[in-house]
Formats: structure tokens, C-alpha cells, sequence
């Protein structure tokens, strides 16, 4: 029995398999959960923070009133750079699970 | 003219290069083999460009224009839904190689019945966005030719069913990643070209201070071809048809159809279901006084950040990325590629403010885009960037349109009728058969539904799909104790209490503002709902969970190359 690899395990979708498989699956919602705590806390905080803070209205950023140009333009680069940082961090625990299937020599 | 000739050359090429790509592209295996050399670069051009539809090239700038910059929030929604894509759902679906939303429900849950239950589903939410697609054909051919509506509906409503029954558009990864380049050049450089025309913003007033839209000097001529019930924001002298009239402050009046002549200066009554607002209100992304307020933006962003994952024709262009981790980088693209275009609408919601005020008058702020060009730029030029504009506008209707028509045909013609299949000859008849036929309702609707605004439209698609397809996939990927009727008892509730909400709020008008905004975006309330109804009973059938869970998580889950997924079982 002491020559079954985790492979195995996961493959014959055994008890210790599933160990290994939610194992997987947990650190993979854990990253995918915790991007979206963080980008819901920034984005979906403004729409209440622009409404507790009418006063900013009056503050001209580029001759546009600053709410204006709060959810016009600087939210796009945020998701991008938060979907490039998700997605190497998802590669990385995908390379992690690998190791631990397929060990290194 | 120039702008007729635009808009078929547009046509011409997109269905000249689906024919010519169904050549060479004969099934969804062909296709899927043929993609592997498909880069994360082109599919997210082609995701991008059966997205990007008549709601956001020409509804973000008309709805920006009629309520205020609330209406900024939907393009962040509408970007928002592919990161909550690519965290939950792109590189698992990927891996388990379902290519609908059906497939998957079957797949993962080993019940035919839901299948059945998504495919009508499926059938609402496609038919739902097909409608402001068409009416978007409508007014722009009107625009342009001056022909009446019905006819740029019927126009474009028959060349797509053909198209797509002719076998058109069935995946070419090429030519929606075309679309996409050219309805993103088509809205930026007219904005940015006007800008620099310009000189900037004009009309500021009216745009941030405390001005309403006003006539300009030399008056206003508008031409009403129907009766339009309007409110005089002030005061007014008017005349129609030459015969001198007055109106008293805030009176509501029905102007018969003619010629309106506004004075210089003169407030711009405004169309039923627009509120007459001054500069610093209509700036205002978010507020208690004007329509957009707190509960309406979150209901709207919940819609869109939950919704878009359960498109029917989003989930199916992911297919032609190679593996897991490729559906990821591609999906990443879509963020930026998204941003990108999503940075222009605004610039026609605030000079069409300033330069079209008639528009409220007419009521037809959805059509702001296309008439820009040629208010802001008398002369060929602003022809030119009208002609482009149109072509852009008709590049958006014909690759969403065909992108759903496609969907709602595939899942008509495989998952709803059934028996007898077999012969591929059979199976492609009832696929043309279910495209011809599947267009039908949404002509109906669109011919109907004339009063409603191209993205309330789509927000309600987006609705619909986030209360039922987003529960379904994200708990179907990512909890192992979903049963198959859990999934089926969510999919109804949340499909019954959304649709029922937005029922509800067109048939009856609510006394609350708040009430009345939650009827009309009610995914606030139908998505809990979903998510709870699915939890609850898949909890009280414990003892059904499909015993091959583990071994469809590990296809969802497992990383590619370790001999653990489907491809090497």
C-alpha cells in the first residue's frame, strides 16, 4: 500500500483523494474570495462613500466634478491589475498542487 | 448617404466572412482543434466583440444623458462580471469541457430534467437581449435612412436569423475579434476627434452648474412624428406648426406631432419618464434627489457582476482557449480590452447633453451616439464620423444578435427537441429550422416594447442571469453538495421572483422611488434568494448528491498535466 501516490488517491477519487482534491479547492476559492473582499471593498464602498460625501461634487478635477471622473475612468486599471495579480497567484497554487501530485526529484 | 453605404459594407463583411468561415470550419470539434492556435490576445478580442452590444454602444451614452452620470455605473458592471468570471468560473469551466450552460447542469448534476429547465431558461434571458439589439437596428437604420422603425428591426432581425442559419457566425473567432476593433475605433475617434473640434466641453451649465438644458441661440426646431407627452420645466412660449402657444411651470401637456419651434433660451420640456434636471444633479453619479439612488447602483452592479458569468453566449466563446490557465490570461485580455472601449461612451453622454437638448423633448436619448457627429460638426466631416458611428453601432447588433440567435438555436435544436436525432443532416435542419423560429418573439417584443430604454433592456437580461445561471455555476463548481434539485428548485425561484419583480413593476407604478427602482433591478433581492433556495434544498436531499461529485470537481479542479482530468481519462 506504501506505493500509492497521491496520483492515485485523487484518481480513484478515494476518501484520501477528496482530502487532497478540497485541499486544492479550498486555497483556490480562499485567493479567488479574498480578490473579491478586496475589490468589493474598493468598489463597492464608492457608491455609498459618494453619496455620504455630496460636497465633493463641488471639487473640479480636468473641469469635470471629481465623482464624475471617480467612476469614469480610475476603476479599470484596478480590475486590470487585480486580475493580473489573481491570476499568478492562481498559477502558483496550481504549481504548488503539481508539486505535491508529481514531486520533484 | 455615406452613412447607408457604411453600415451595408459592415453587414456585407460580416456575413460575407461567417459564409466564407463555415468553409473551413464544419463542427465544434473542427472548431475546438482549430483553436488551440488561437492566442489569449485573439480570444479575448472575439469575447470582447460579441460583448460589446447595443447597450454599450449606444445605451450607456442615452441613459447616461437621460437619468445622469449614474448611468456610468453600468459599463463598470458590465466590466466587473469578467473578473467575476475569471475568479470562479472561466479556468474550471474550461476543464470540464461543457460547452453550454446545459451541458454543464447535466454533466455535473447527471439529470436530463435540468438540462431541460436551463435550456428554458437560457431561452429567456437570450430572448430578453435580443430585444434591445433589435431595436437598436431600428432606430439607427431610422437615423440614417429615415425609414420607419419597424423596418430597421424586421432589416436586421432576417439577416441574422439567415445568417445564422446558413451556418454564419458559428464561432468564427476571427471575425468577432474584428468586430471588436472596429466598434472600439468607431466610438473613439469620433470622441475624440469632436474634443478636439470643440475645444472641449461646451454648455457647462447645463452639464455641472445649476442650468437646465436650454435652447440654444436661433432657437430650436424639432420635427415630432408621433404625440409626445412632455413637462414644461418653466414657463415657456412655444409654437407648432407656426400657431403661438404657452405652457404654464411644471405643467404636463401633450404635444401633438408637427414642427416645435423653442425660442433662444427657452427650457427644454422633456419627455415622459425624464426628470428635468439641473447641471449639478445630472452630475451626480449617485444621489436621493435624482433616479439614481444608493439601493438602484448596487442592485445594478450586483445584476451585472453576477450576471454576465450566465450569458448563453459568453460561456461558449471560452471553448476555444486551450486549457484552464489559457481561459484565465484570456480572460485578464477581456478586462483590458473592456476598459478600453468603455472609456468613450461618457464623452457622448455629456456633449450630447450639451449639444442635442431636443432629445429630451423627443424622448429618444438612446439614438444621442449616432446624432452627435453631425450636431456637433456641421459639414462632411461630421458625416464622416456619423457614417462611422453607424457602421459601429450595426457591427454591435449583428455579432451580439448573431452570438445569441446562435445560442438560442443550439439549445432549441439540441437540448428542447428531442427524439429522432441521429443523422447530421437532420440535426443541421432543425438547427436552421430553431434559428428562423427563435427570432420571431424578440421581433414581436421589439415592435412592441418601442418606449423602453435599450440598457433597462439589458439590465433586465443581465437579472435574470444572475438569479439563476450565477448560483447554479458558482455552487455547481464549487460545493460538492449541490444536488440536482437543489439546483432545479433555485433555478425556479430565482427565474420566478425576478421575472415577477420587473412584471410587477411595468404593470404597476409603485408609490416609493425606492420601491419602484427595486421592481425595476430587483436582482438585490432575487439573487440571495437563488442562492439560498439551492443551498436549503440540496441540504434537505443530502442523501442525493451525485456520487460521481468527486470525480466532476477533480475534471473542474485538477491542473492540466497530471493525468487527472478529462483529457487523459
Amino acid at each position: 500500500m506504501s506505493g500509492r501516490t497521491p496520483r492515485d488517491e485523487l484518481r480513484d477519487t478515494t476518501e484520501h483523494g477528496g482530502l487532497y482534491l478540497r485541499r486544492l479547492m479550498r486555497a483556490q476559492l480562499g485567493l479567488s474570495l479574498l480578490t473579491v473582499i478586496a475589490f468589493g471593498g474598493l468598489a463597492g464602498s464608492l457608491p455609498l462613500a459618494l453619496y455620504l460625501l455630496p460636497g465633493l461634487q463641488e471639487v473640479e478635477v480636468l473641469g469635470l466634478p471629481l465623482p464624475l471622473l471617480i467612476v469614469a475612468v480610475p476603476l479599470y486599471p484596478v480590475f486590470i491589475a487585480f486580475g493580473l495579480v489573481y491570476e499568478r497567484r492562481a498559477r502558483a497554487l496550481e504549481a504548488e498542487f503539481r508539486d505535491l501530485v508529481e514531486p520533484p526529484e | 448617404m455615406i452613412a447607408l453605404a457604411a453600415i451595408v459594407a459592415v453587414t456585407g463583411a460580416t456575413v460575407g466572412l461567417g459564409l466564407y468561415g463555415v468553409r473551413v470550419v464544419r463542427t465544434t470539434s473542427d472548431l475546438f482543434v482549430a483553436s488551440r492556435a488561437v492566442t489569449p490576445w485573439w480570444n479575448a478580442a472575439a469575447i470582447g466583440g460579441e460583448y460589446l452590444s447595443a447597450a454599450s454602444f449606444l445605451g450607456i451614452a442615452g441613459l447616461q444623458m437621460k437619468l445622469g452620470s449614474g448611468a456610468l455605473w453600468l459599463p463598470l458592471g458590465f466590466t466587473a462580471g469578467y473578473l467575476a468570471l475569471l475568479l470562479f468560473v472561466a479556468a474550471p469551466l474550461r476543464r470540464l469541457g461543457a460547452y453550454t450552460i446545459s451541458d454543464f447542469a447535466e454533466s455535473r448534476l447527471g439529470s436530463v430534467r435540468l438540462r431541460t429547465l436551463s435550456a428554458a431558461i437560457v431561452l429567456g434571458i437570450g430572448g430578453f437581449y435580443l430585444v434591445p439589439q433589435l431595436k437598436g437596428a431600428g432606430l439607427t437604420l431610422r437615423e440614417v435612412t429615415g425609414a420607419p422603425y419597424w423596418v430597421g428591426v424586421l432589416a436586421v432581425g432576417a439577416v441574422v436569423a439567415g445568417n445564422v442559419a446558413a451556418g454564419g457566425m458559428r464561432g468564427i473567432t476571427y471575425v468577432q475579434a474584428f468586430q471588436y476593433w472596429l466598434k472600439t475605433f468607431a466610438i473613439a475617434l469620433p470622441a475624440c476627434l469632436l474634443l478636439l473640434y470643440l475645444g472641449g466641453l461646451p454648455e457647462r451649465a447645463a452639464l455641472f452648474g445649476h442650468e437646465l438644458p436650454r435652447a440654444p441661440a436661433g432657437g430650436l426646431v424639432v420635427e415630432l412624428d408621433a404625440p409626445t407627452m412632455v413637462t414644461f420645466p418653466e414657463a415657456t412660449r412655444y409654437s407648432i406648426d407656426g400657431v403661438a402657444r404657452r405652457a404654464r411651470a411644471d405643467e404636463r401637456r401633450e404635444l401633438p406631432a408637427g414642427t416645435v419651434r423653442l425660442p433662444a433660451d427657452t427650457a427644454v420640456p422633456v419627455s415622459e419618464g425624464i426628470d428635468a434636471q439641473r447641471g449639478e444633479q445630472w452630475s451626480r453619479p449617485v444621489s436621493d434627489q435624482g433616479p439614481v439612488s444608493p439601493v438602484f447602483v448596487y442592485s445594478l452592479l450586483v445584476a451585472t457582476f453576477l450576471g454576465t458569468m450566465g450569458l448563453p453566449h459568453i460561456l461558449v466563446r471560452f471553448y476555444t482557449n486551450p486549457d484552464g490557465p489559457a481561459a484565465r490570461r484570456t480572460t485578464v485580455r477581456v478586462l483590458g480590452l473592456l476598459s478600453l472601449f468603455y472609456a468613450f461612451p461618457v464623452v457622448y453622454g455629456l456633449l450630447g447633453r450639451a449639444l442635442l437638448p431636443e432629445l429630451y423633448l423627443t424622448g429618444e436619448t438612446d439614438s444621442v451616439v449616432l446624432r452627435l457627429p453631425e450636431a456637433a460638426w456641421p459639414g462632411l466631416g461630421g458625416e464622416l464620423l456619423g457614417a462611422l458611428v453607424a457602421a459601429g453601432a450595426f457591427a454591435a447588433f449583428m455579432s451580439t444578435a448573431s452570438g445569441l440567435l446562435v445560442s438560442l438555436a443550439g439549445t432549441v435544436s439540441f437540448d428542447l427537441w428531442r427524439g429522432g436525432e441521429g443523422a447530421v443532416s437532420e440535426r443541421r435542419r432543425r438547427f436552421r429550422v430553431a434559428a428562423l423560429g427563435a427570432i420571431v418573439p424578440p421581433i414581436a417584443l421589439a415592435l412592441l416594447a418601442r418606449g423602453l430604454d435599450i440598457s433597462l433592456l439589458v439590465g433586465w437580461a443581465f437579472a435574470l442571469a444572475a438569479s439563476t445561471f450565477c448560483p447554479l455555476l458558482l455552487l455547481g463548481i464549487w460545493w460538492e453538495g449541490l444536488t440536482a434539485r437543489g439546483a432545479a428548485a433555485g433555478l425556479v425561484v430565482g427565474s420566478l421572483v425576478s421575472s415577477g419583480l420587473i412584471f410587477l413593476g411595468l404593470a404597476w407604478e409603485a408609490g416609493t422611488t425606492t420601491l419602484q427602482e427595486l421592481l425595476s433591478q430587483p436582482a438585490v433581492i432575487s439573487v440571495p434568494l437563488a442562492f439560498a433556495t439551492m443551498v436549503v434544498v440540496s441540504l434537505m436531499d443530502r442523501g442525493r448528491a451525485p456520487a460521481t461529485a468527486d470525480a466532476q470537481l477533480l475534471a473542474l479542479h485538477a491542473p492540466e498535466g497530471l493525468g487527472l482530468g478529462l483529457e487523459q481519462r
